[in-house]
């Protein structure tokens, strides 16, 4: 919302600097976005050069066929020659002029000038040449009660500041420049001015019926009639108001009734009376599918939407937009002002579905004040027989009862038991009396009234503790840290875990990526889906994180980047077993890396081995990846994920690719590590290589070897594979590095002899395999 | 030298063998010490000069780079959701992860967001069906976890939150979120301003100063936003703080007694407060990052740097 300060400081006075005034309000009301400057600049007696003028002589530049060669008294001993290109006046007229030396809007000095020969000793002013309007038809003629040489300032906001406020969605009291000034008038403690307007007086006694059938979206409408309108532009004064506001003028009627909306925040409407068919206004809920001829477009209205009607058809979408065929145009001679209340539910739906958000309607759709109507209707009706020259000759009015002012309890003592201050209980009783509440303070619990236009707002006793808080001052409450008794702060196991899975892994060389969880498509056909993705490209909840990897990885082949390595740990989302809306949501761990099937299950093993947790790899495949060369990971009995090398389809150049169920690992994790005496007795190492056939799995002769040699066997790791050679085709050489050792006794070499060979034995019995010598 | 005067054959040793009376083989014996002693001073003297000229000569490049070893980072999100929660552990506060996918009800109803609240509605929110939805905040485990116990509770709950943003430099539809609430009898406004005042100054330092100012949320009032003073130009004003020497740094407030009410505590008896934070805009302002697009493109040559 732009305000303004010209027309802010009309309702409150305003001794204080903007800067101060926009951070109060900031802390204890609405956030002020900026302050901007209008118009020209207040410096250096520059406001004092603009000049109210009155036209003496004016008539054709004897150069040029197109300029007006003007004399002009600005109050001077001497009326001012001015050369001006506008005809819309004539002799006699008075205009604003801006006197050389005068500073404009751009930052340009007027300096006294010859134009096609003759002196211009001064500028006429159109409004945009001084930011009070878009317009440049012509200057601007101004009210001829106005002295020659009265500052034009003091008539005019020629120089101007419009503070930018950003409203909370709980303060649509503060939509309105006289609302924002009474809050101003409360944080301040000042004076604040009566509700502008006055009702003229009705010359006639014509009826206006109204019948609202939909009492609930509507609960108060007035209805005035006003005959012999002539619609044309508005007043400098006013236009400029509507400008600097945001808006854009339209014509005398039309701007009337977006003038009070700014002024006092209750939306109007205005009908050209003769475009009525029916000549009266009901009001109710729309019927499905009916259509409404708006901005030229057709709309279709459906469910929520309140319409008003002439008798036989829609003329208006209630709350949201006036309909084409009953707008005010420049034949429109009578008028009927419409000046309701409308109820906030449904309307902000409405709107957003025919995607006519209004002024009016964010207004509506906060919730305005429903005593308001008739203020509304009274400044307006002032302001058309003013601007317009309408005679008031009618006026109706239906209205449900208003609702009643919330009247709650509070005990000042809450206030600073919730707050942490101590306010003297006084000091919260004026408080609240200056935002406009009646407070019964003759004994705790105080009975307290809410204004009319907080009524939707503050209805509890917590809503006055806030109101207390903010007007002393958030500023004036102490910085404190909570008493404990209890405490909480521990990670737990999985948090704990999940922290050290990190760290391996970026130990191991990789980059955390955080790739999206929404995905274009997933394996997992039943996976969920979104009712209305923002695009199709995420329109689905992942269950695996190979494919956001993939992404990642490939992005950073395309940058060029060398020695990727990536992982990430998150979520998976699982569609739910037995057919549940809430899936299982799964910590994944899953990295991708350069360097091909062994170096992800390098990394892998760093994992298992940082956990303690003990795998098997039983060669398994999955649709994305090579298909010799991939592994389940088991644990236990169950599967806890998956590693391989990433088909050179999806990315070429040898990834190795590993996803991880942390939850199945974390099971595995062992509670307790007991220590294992590896010290008081040394292991025997020896070297063993076998020639074993191609096909057979160097897993499966481990696992032959710890069973043969049972637990004295402590160690026996993998260290070399050599085919060629010597060695026939279709056979290759593994060879293990092993230890032997008992926490008894000192092995001697007998000992290892007599494991070695039994090693050997089942080695040769079940997989054929010869040892090297 | 050693043969030729302690050799077998030498001199002093045929002496030493030929002694006969006590009184001249004391005398060869120091004198033999003392040659060997020379000797063996010398050999060590020899030796050291020797390592001396070899470590001399061998010398290296010391500006070359070390050999490398694979380096990896987590993620500057990773990094500051930890030191976040470490602020809170030593604050002793537990850290909860909820769940992503949550229903209206823990995500809105029982925060107090009414019927007509405009974060409802599917332009601003992701749905899964008219009940199940991507939470838009991480509170909705705040009030799982009320539901499962009674006061005190002290939790932070960070990670992955969801809305209908289309991306853009400051905008991404998926972004991280810190929620935090505590909850126990007599706990003040003035108790979430020293909260959120510790937790600002660990993360942009010791000197920073937080203001509060009142604004609206469904789920706390009073509510307020927190606004940290801009740690780059100090309050003077520069492009980050936008001349005002002040960062909007999230939302806050006091835990609205209705939803005390929908968990089945009695605001009587206790109070709390609440407080939210995004990890991203922490992010971008401490690394000074122009797009929020760069923390989920993943590229290295981004990630080493953090």
């Amino acid at each position: 919302m732009k305000v303004p300060v010209s027309w802010l400081s009309e309702y409150v006075p305003l001794p204080m600097p903007l800067a101060d005034l926009a951070e109060r309000l900031a802390v204890a009301a609405a956030e002020v976005e900026r302050v901007t400057r209008r118009g020209v600049p207040d410096v250096e007696g520059n406001l004092g050069r603009f000049v109210v003028g009155k036209v003496v002589e004016a008539g054709r530049h004897p150069n040029a066929d197109r300029l007006q060669l003007c004399r002009v008294d600005t109050g001077d001993p001497e009326p001012r020659q001015i050369v001006c290109g506008a005809w819309n006046f004539g002799a006699g007229a008075t205009v604003a002029v801006a006197t050389p030396g005068a500073i404009l809007p751009d930052g340009r000095k007027l300096e006294r000038a010859k134009l096609r020969g003759e002196v211009s000793d001064g500028m006429i002013l159109a409004e945009d040449e001084v930011e009070l309007g878009p317009d440049h038809g012509g200057i601007m003629l101004l009210d001829d009660a106005l002295a020659a040489g009265t500052p034009v300032v003091d008539v005019l906001p020629i120089a101007d500041h419009v503070l930018e406020i950003e409203l909370t969605g709980n303060r649509p009291d503060l939509l309105s420049v006289y609302g924002l000034a009474r809050e101003i008038a409360a944080l301040y403690d000042l004076g604040l001015a009566p509700l502008p307007g006055a009702d003229p007086p009705r010359v006639g006694d014509e009826p206006v019926p109204i019948e609202i059938d939909d009492p609930v979206g509507c609960p108060r409408y007035i209805g005035r009639l006003f005959r012999g309108c002539a619609i044309g532009p508005s007043p400098t004064w006013l236009r400029a108001r509507l400008v600097a506001s945001g808006m854009r003028p339209i014509s005398n009627v039309v701007d009337v009734t977006n003038y009070v909306m700014l002024a006092l925040g209750s939306p109007l409407h205005a009908f050209d009376h003769a475009r009525l068919a029916g000549g009266r206004i009901g009001v109710r809920r729309a019927r499905p599918g009916e259509r409404i001829a708006l901005d030229g477009n057709d709309r279709s209205s459906s469910r929520p939407t309140s319409l008003i009607t002439d008798g036989e058809r829609a003329v208006a979408l209630a709350a949201i937009m006036g309909g084409l065929d009953s707008e005010v145009g420049d034949e429109t001679v009578d008028v009927l002002l419409e000046a309701a209340s409308f109820e906030p539910h449904g309307i902000l739906a409405s709107s957003e579905r025919l995607g006519l958000r209004s002024e009016a309607s964010n207004r509506w759709e906060k919730g305005v004040d429903p005593h308001l109507a008739g203020a509304a209707a009274t400044l307006a009706s002032e302001l058309i027989v003013e601007l317009a020259g309408g005679r008031f000759v009618g006026h109706g009015e239906s209205c449900a009862e208003l609702p009643a002012r919330p009247v709650t309890t509070l005990r000042p003592a809450r206030v600073d038991a919730l707050v942490g201050t101590a306010i003297p209980p006084a000091e919260q009783a004026a408080i609240l009396r200056r935002l406009g509440f009646e407070v019964d303070d003759a004994r705790a619990p105080w009975r307290v009234t809410t204004p009319t236009w907080r009524a939707r707002d503050v209805t509890r006793e917590i809503d006055l503790v806030e109101e207390v808080a903010r007007v002393h001052g958030l500023e004036r409450v102490p910085f404190t840290l909570p008493a404990r008794r209890e405490m909480f702060g521990r990670l737990d196991q999985a948090q704990r875990l999940r922290r050290l899975v990190e760290d391996v892994l970026v130990g191991q060389g990789l980059y955390e990526a955080y790739t999206w969880t929404l995905v274009a498509r997933d394996e997992d056909e039943r996976a969920l889906r979104l009712e209305s993705p923002l695009t199709a490209d995420h329109a689905i909840l992942r269950t695996t994180l190979a494919d956001g990897l993939v992404g990642a990885a490939r992005h950073n082949v395309d940058a060029g980047n060398r020695e990727i390595g990536l992982f990430e740990i998150a979520r998976v989302y699982l569609p739910d077993a037995d057919g549940g809306a809430l899936p299982d949501e799964r910590w994944h761990a899953g990295g991708i890396v350069e360097g091909g099937f062994s170096r992800a299950k390098g990394v892998v093993e760093a994992v298992l081995s940082a956990l303690h947790v003990e795998a098997s790899f039983p060669r398994a495949s999955r649709p994305f990846l090579h298909p010799g060369k991939s592994a389940e990971v088991a644990v236990g009995a169950g599967a806890a994920g998956w590693v391989g090398e990433l088909h050179p389809l999806r990315l070429d150049g040898g990834w190795g690719i590993f996803e991880l169920d942390l939850a199945t690992l974390f099971a595995g994790v062992p509670e307790r590590r007991v220590y294992e005496d590896v010290v008081t007795f040394p292991a025997v190492r020896q070297d063993l290589a076998f020639v074993v056939a191609e096909e057979v799995a160097a897993g499966d002769l481990v696992a032959s070897a710890r069973e043969a040699a049972g637990p004295e066997l402590a160690e026996i790791d993998v260290f070399d594979v050599y085919r060629g050679g010597q060695l026939e085709p279709g056979t290759k050489s593994v060879a293990f590095a092993v230890a032997f050792r008992s926490p008894e006794r000192t092995l001697s070499d007998e000992d290892a002899r007599v494991l070695r060979e039994r090693i050997v034995a089942a080695l040769a019995e079940r997989h054929g395999a010869t040892l090297r010598s | 030298m050693r043969v030729r005067y302690l050799g077998r054959n030498a001199e002093l040793p045929q002496a030493l063998r030929q002694v006969r009376d006590r009184e001249t083989g004391m005398t060869l014996n120091a004198l033999r010490q003392r040659l060997e002693q020379a000797v063996s001073d010398r050999q060590d003297a020899l030796a050291a000069a020797e390592l001396e000229r070899r470590l001399r000569e061998d010398v290296v490049d010391v500006t070359l780079p070390g050999r490398p070893a694979p380096r990896g980072r987590l993620h500057p999100i990773t990094q500051i959701r930890r030191e976040i929660e470490d602020v809170f552990l030593g604050l002793g506060y537990e850290i909860v992860d909820g769940r992503e996918v949550e229903t209206t009800y823990y995500n809105f109803t029982a925060l107090n967001f009414p019927e007509w609240h405009p974060a409802r509605s599917p332009l601003a929110s992701l749905f899964i069906d008219d009940d199940t939805m991507l939470r838009t905040e991480t509170s909705p485990a705040q009030i799982h976890t009320m539901e499962s116990r009674q006061p005190p509770v002290f939790m932070v709950s960070l990670g992955r939150t969801y809305r209908r943003d289309t991306q853009d430099a400051t905008h991404s539809p998926i972004f991280h979120q810190v929620e935090g609430l505590a909850v126990a009898p007599g706990l003040t406004l003035a108790d979430l301003k020293g909260t959120l005042l510790y937790l600002m100054r660990a993360l942009f330092g010791e000197e920073r100063q937080v203001r509060f100012r009142t604004h609206y949320f469904p789920f706390t009032e009073p509510s307020l936003e927190p606004d940290v003073s801009c740690f780059l130009c100090d309050g003077a004003g520069c492009s980050v703080c936008r001349h005002s020497g002040w960062i909007e740094m999230g939302g806050s407030g006091m835990v609205d007694p209705n939803v005390f009410a929908n968990v089945g505590y009695d605001p009587e008896q206790v109070s709390g407060f609440a407080f939210g934070l995004g990890l991203e805009r922490i992010a971008m302002l401490r690394h000074g990052l122009p797009d929020i697009r760069l923390l989920w493109e993943n590229d290295i040559r981004v990630l080493s740097q953090f």
